[in-house]
């Protein structure tokens, strides 16, 4: 929202400098003084941007390109980037995170924006809230740690099932692929579902009450409100939300690592997991780079799109 | 909106100074130099492993080492065994170093003994092997790499079956001595609604722990081949060991196999499970826990029909860093660490057994397994875990690991397949 804003007074800024260019031109020595508060005002972020995102991400580009055990390293060029289109373990690992980027698009965010709409305004609504967000307020290790003592062969679930006679329904939830990554996906829509109910109901309280009772008045209830009027209104919201959870889904770590470790074998890595498994465990500091090198396209390429398509100046609004 | 009156405590420029100073001090303290770059004090060696639960038993047997090497132990653990690698990999390179580092024998000791970051203790070995507390040749050669040893053993573990006194006694059976008696004690429990044998590794190294012992209790030598890259897995010693294997999980012999062993000492006492195969090291974990010594028994398991005696052993590794702040007096303490004071001192704590197999600890189940080894001279191969590359090991451990989520004899032959396939590329690696 604050982005489109700036974004419209820049533009609104930049055309109204552009047409009285010609009959006032600004003095050399005020421009230079702006430009360097300007720089002044940015360096910090461009210096933390520049130390803590973009340093550590060519020197990681740049390691990706070696043979490397953490002791000694031989430069092999683009070999690492070739076993990574061979290894069916990172074939598996791309489809658990497409798995995870539509599970936690369409479980949290729907459930967020329908939880949302339904207890915005009743009367025990906030009870309802406070018990969707509470398990948000969780740590990721004690989210996993809930969910192991539940989903365990052993475990409660399993406990439950049988003493209520339905044995027959017991399963390994954790052992299968790909019943233990859409459990998975389920442990974390019950964490963060929390996250974007609150961020849908600061949407729906910037919704003006005219725009509600005047789509009332034209007869619109129901569905035909939510689907016409709410939802157009969220539009902005909706925005953060999902761009929110396509990142957080693409680097999908802690929860797996705690409840499976990616296994049984490799079964439930995501490319998080194969970064982290190639690095760490086997020490293939080379390999494990190259795999975060392509997490990290993925991510930004992900990002890159979305906004774009979603985030636009509002130029007839200027006007 | 009520705002703060900055005016009336402090200035505007006095909180944005004090700020200031506060990220500058934090950044300066982020650069400061850690205590390893500097020598432990006078009569202080610092030893680096990644057990913090051990702390206590490092300085137990520091006060012992200190009369004989002038030189106590100040340990610091890293719980995680993974940044411990790192930690350890990285840091052993630079003057920012323990002197004493605990670290795995066999090809992983090999894997960074020739990258130089170890001292070579051969004389340690030496001493040990004249002064008659440690002559295992076997052993010795699982902390060689290009004919030098680059650490002592810290303790040497057994892998025995663990099992419930109370519950054998309740069951009817006693400690078996064939094969057929073992799947006695299978079939009775299993008839009983009591698990077996509980045996995780659905998702951990453990999934190593059934396969190295059948493969070795069929063919010991041809273990010892397999581990050395000079078999195939796809062999018949290999295949077979997989038949027995899910054989066994036919029978119903094992747990789900994402049963952790810290719940054993649980389903001992509460009668669920009957035994557990394990190494001798996690014993002072059991008896913690609450299980009594007196309740505790273990056994090494028979050979399957065709197969010979033998036991998995494992050791870990003290190591001196190259490196090291006080590298002669890393040395020295490495000389007497076999010593049987300090040894008796250290296997009391871990409640585990020592390279010196005078060295016994007071623990029944132990003593057991220990009183077999001796009598019937049984031949020892070391850990798989440790036995090979690590690599091959690590990606073999997770098919092992698949294989018992569906342990069929088709997927033991794929199993068996992938685990060759990856064998072929890491020996090539590891000998490139």
């Amino acid at each position: 929202m604050e982005v489109l804003t700036t974004g419209t007074k820049a533009v609104v800024t930049r055309t109204a400098n552009r047409r009285s260019e010609g009959p006032v031109r600004a003095p050399r020595q005020g421009g230079v003084r702006r430009a360097v508060w300007v720089g002044a005002f940015l360096a910090p972020a461009v210096a933390l941007v520049a130390a803590l995102l973009v340093v550590p991400f060519a020197v990681t580009a740049y390691r990706s390109l070696f043979d490397d055990n953490g002791i000694t390293a031989r430069f092999v060029g683009l070999a690492n980037y070739r076993s990574l289109l061979t290894d069916p373990d990172f074939g598996r690992s791309l489809l658990n995170t497409v798995m995870w980027v539509v599970g936690t698009l369409v479980l949290p965010v729907l459930l967020g924006l329908l939880l949302a709409v339904l207890t915005h305004s009743v009367r025990w609504g906030a009870v309802a809230r406070t018990a969707v967000v509470i398990p948000y307020a969780l740590s990721g290790s004690a989210t996993a740690l809930l969910w192991t003592y539940l989903l365990k062969s052993d475990g409660a679930v399993n406990q439950t099932l049988s003493a209520v006679g339905l044995g027959g329904w017991q399963q390994d939830w954790l052992l299968h692929w790909p019943l233990n990554t859409v459990v998975m996906i389920v442990a974390t829509t019950w964490q963060s579902t929390g996250a974007a109910l609150l961020l849908f109901l600061i949407g729906l309280q910037t919704i003006p009450a005219e725009t509600i009772e005047a789509a009332r008045i034209d007869g619109a209830q129901g569905l035909q409100m939510f689907l016409k009027v709410i939802v157009p209104q969220l539009r902005p919201m909706t925005v953060v939300v999902v761009g929110m959870s396509i990142v957080n889904s693409l680097k999908t770590f802690d929860i797996v690592w705690l409840l499976t470790q990616g296994g049984p074998g490799t079964a439930s890595e995501t490319l998080a997991l194969t970064m982290y498994r190639q690095t760490f465990t086997l020490n293939r500091y080379g390999y494990g780079a190259a795999v975060s090198v392509v997490l990290t396209a993925v991510v930004v390429a992900a990002s890159w799109l979305y906004l774009r398509r979603q985030v636009q100046p509002q130029r007839g609004g200027a006007a | 909106m009520g705002l703060i009156d900055l005016s009336r405590t402090t200035s505007r420029r006095a909180l944005l100074a004090s700020s200031f100073a506060g990220a500058a001090g934090l950044a300066l303290s982020s650069c400061a130099r850690g205590t390893l770059s500097r020598p432990a004090p006078a009569d202080v060696l610092s030893l680096f492993s990644d057990n913090p639960s051990w702390n206590s038993g490092f300085q137990d047997a520091g006060r012992q080492l200190s009369r004989l090497s002038g030189y106590r132990l100040a340990p610091q653990g890293v719980p995680n065994v993974s940044n411990y690698q790192q930690i350890v990999r990285m840091s052993a390179q630079t003057d920012s170093t323990a002197d004493l580092i605990k670290w795995w024998n066999g090809y992983r000791l090999r894997d960074v003994a020739r990258a130089g970051i170890l001292a070579d203790v051969t004389a340690a070995w030496d001493e040990a092997d004249r002064r008659g507390w440690c002559r295992d040749p076997a052993l010795r050669a699982s902390f060689t790499s290009d004919g030098r040893q680059y650490g002592v053993p810290l303790y040497k573990s057994y892998y025995a079956v663990f099992y419930s006194k109370p519950l054998f006694a309740r069951l009817g059976v006693d400690v078996p001595t064939t094969w057929q008696e073992f799947l006695h004690i299978v079939d009775t429990a299993h008839a009983r609604h009591i698990t077996p044998i509980a045996a995780g590794g659905a998702t951990s190294w453990e999934s190593s722990i059934w396969f190295q012992q059948l493969v070795n209790g069929l063919d010991h030598d041809f273990y010892l081949d397999l581990t050395a890259g000079k078999r195939s897995y796809t062999d018949v010693p290999c295949r077979q060991a997989m038949e027995v294997w899910s054989d066994l999980y036919r029978r119903g012999a094992f747990s789900s196999p994402d049963v952790s062993v810290s719940d054993l000492p649980g389903r001992f006492t509460q009668g669920r499970t009957a035994m557990c195969l394990y190494g001798t090291w996690n014993t002072g974990a059991l008896l913690d826990a609450g299980l009594k010594n007196a309740d505790l028994g273990a056994f090494l398991l028979p050979p399957p029909p065709g197969g010979n005696r033998s036991v998995v052993v494992e050791s870990g590794v003290l190591a001196v860093s190259a490196n090291a702040h006080k590298r002669q007096a890393a040395e020295a303490t490495a000389r007497a660490w076999l010593d049987p004071s300090v040894q008796r001192a250290w296997t009391g704590f871990l409640r585990d057994t020592s390279a010196d197999p005078s060295v016994v600890p007071d623990v029944g189940a132990v003593r057991e397994v220990v009183a077999q080894v001796q009598k019937e001279h049984v031949p020892q191969a070391v850990r798989y875990w440790e036995a090979s590359p690590p690599v091959l090991i690590e990606g073999n451990v997770q098919d092992l690991s698949a294989f018992m989520i569906d342990p069929t004899p088709s997927q033991a032959a794929k199993t068996v397949a992938s685990m060759q396939r990856r064998a072929e590329k890491e020996w090539k690696a590891w000998k490139s």
